[in-house]
């Protein structure tokens, strides 16, 4: 795949620091990496290596100490549309029906309601969400409200979607109903994606590329390629297929520090 | 939950919620006339009612209801329109929360009624100087629930809110009112309560006319009847701006919204 670069990290440096106590923490230190138009980008680590502190940078959250983040060769200085953001706490405005969450950057964009709920039921057919169109947030399971989160994000046309370990808060079962409905969302609604996770069956089953992070302050330790058809990604039949298993293992004794880039 | 209940029109009134009313009419038909307390000490029902028939005649007492609800709602207004931004500027910005806080501590103590001889010099006895205390008081209750109310909204919304193109005047139309209503709400229901209680203070000393002033009044004559009177207008007002304002406008929102439990 040789598509152009959509995100461009550059010798990014990230520091937190905790006012209360003045305690500086390093989050991430030259960690430099692209994103290329429309691929589904992975980024695994172990806790603390930094990878929601990127995706903060990336979504303009958080200002970098050093380095630069910029996207189509523009600096990223604030948060915007074209970046939307799926978080693990859904983030899903309580006051609003499901159906008016969706159709949220719609209606900060300045469209009519008839068009924006149009436009929010489709994505919520998308996500299998159209009979909870009229409920609050608090009335859904948690994973409806992320379905929601998704729909709400796509239902705005970003050009790139960031997702911060967006199904680690769901249980097990309806883990793998989400992650084999995100693959086929994004064939469906192809865009960039870059998704944080700490999970590297996670990560090699939605992914094309893998970027495995250092534990902190998180550096590239390696970049994975993920060849399998996207049409092969099932979880009855994936765990059979050499290829999944040969690249999780390799993946997981990256993460681990076991294996050498 | 309920052990029942009535419709009154198409209100819904729990037996429950009824039972402590008649046990006060109970208790204040029996206990003056057991305890031998005289008259003009403390009414009869019956004096009670007979002076509310009179007052309604002549029209006294809706013109007392309506001079202090309109200073109430007046001063609501003006003590919410200055606190909401206020209390929203105080929790957004770190210069203007230097910049006022302390002032307004100092200024919360001396809230209310204390106000009142003052007032009365700048504004003179009556509308002025009522509607001032009040809104003063108002002001105070709503301002400080407004700061908490914003402080509570989670920065994960803010977040979400940003990335999907929330910007200028829709972030307050779209995140921060909504996300402090909770509290904004908690916080104009106290911020009545109290209006209340700085209506009649007011009232008693500054006022020229309404329910506090009505009932002062009447001690220089003792007419216990129309003290009483007075009391069980104030009372009775203010249940019916709960039940009928603020109970549904909270079922129809936080409540709905999963914000609050009922």
């Amino acid at each position: 795949m040789s598509a152009k670069t959509k995100i461009s990290v550059v010798d990014l440096r990230m520091e937190y620091v905790d006012e209360n106590r003045g305690i500086r923490h390093i989050a991430t230190d030259g960690l430099t990496l692209d994103v290329k138009e429309n691929e589904f980008l992975c980024v695994v680590g172990p806790s603390g290596c930094g990878k929601s502190t990127l995706l903060s940078a990336i979504a303009g959250f958080l200002k970098p100490r050093g380095g630069t983040v910029s996207m189509d060769g523009r600096p990223i200085l604030e948060p915007g549309a074209d970046r939307g953001v799926v978080f693990q706490e859904y983030a899903l405005l309580p006051w609003k029906t499901v159906l008016e969450n969706v159709g949220l950057g719609l209606k900060l964009r300045g469209v009519a309601k008839a068009e924006r709920d149009a436009v929010a039921m489709r994505f919520l057919d998308i996500t299998n969400l159209t009979h909870a169109a009229e409920k609050y947030p608090h009335e859904l399971s948690g994973g409806m409200k992320q379905r929601a989160a998704v729909a709400r994000t796509l239902a705005n046309k970003p050009e790139v979607m960031l997702m911060d370990e967006p199904f680690a808060a769901v249980d097990a079962q309806t883990r793998l109903t989400l992650q084999e409905e995100l693959v086929r969302i994004w064939d469906e609604n192809r865009l960039t994606v870059l998704f944080i996770t700490h999970s590297v069956e996670e990560a090699v089953f939605l992914g094309d590329r893998i970027i495995v992070l250092t534990p902190g302050p998180g550096k590239v330790r390696a970049v994975v390629d993920v060849p399998i058809p996207r049409d092969q990604r099932h979880w009855a039949t994936i765990n059979a297929n050499p290829q999944f298993v040969a690249i999780r293992d390799r993946t997981l004794a990256l993460v681990r520090g076991l294996e050498a880039a | 939950m309920s052990a029942g209940f009535f419709r009154l029109g198409r209100f819904r009134v729990d037996l429950l919620a009824v039972l402590p009313f008649l046990l006060l009419i109970l208790m204040w038909r029996t206990l003056p006339s057991l305890t031998g307390m005289p008259e003009y000490m403390f009414p009869t029902i019956g004096a009670v009612w007979d002076k509310a028939v009179e007052l309604t005649a002549n029209g006294q007492l809706q013109d007392n209801i309506l001079d202090s609800l309109g200073r109430l709602f007046l001063a609501f207004l003006i003590g919410n329109a200055l606190a909401v931004p206020i209390g929203i500027a105080i929790a957004l910005n770190r210069s203007a929360s230097d910049f006022l806080r302390p002032v307004l501590t100092f200024l919360q103590s001396i809230a209310g009624v204390a106000w009142v001889p003052l007032a009365v010099i700048w504004f003179g006895i009556g509308m002025g100087s009522v509607v001032f205390v009040i809104a003063n008081t108002i002001f105070f209750s709503t301002l400080y629930n407004t700061v908490a109310g914003v402080e509570s909204i989670p920065k994960v919304l803010h977040r979400a809110v940003r990335s999907h193109g929330g910007r200028g005047w829709a972030l307050y139309s779209e995140l921060i009112l909504p996300g402090a209503f909770v509290n904004i709400l908690l916080g104009l229901r106290i911020a009545m309560a109290r209006g209340w209680h700085a209506l009649v203070g007011a009232e008693m000393i500054a006022g020229s006319n309404g329910l506090g002033y009505m009932t002062m009044e009447a001690v220089q004559w003792y007419q216990s009847s129309t003290i009483v009177l007075g009391i069980l207008c104030i009372g009775c007002l203010w249940l019916a701006m709960d039940q009928l304002i603020f109970r549904p406008l909270e079922r129809r929102t936080v409540v709905r919204w999963g914000m609050v439990r009922q």
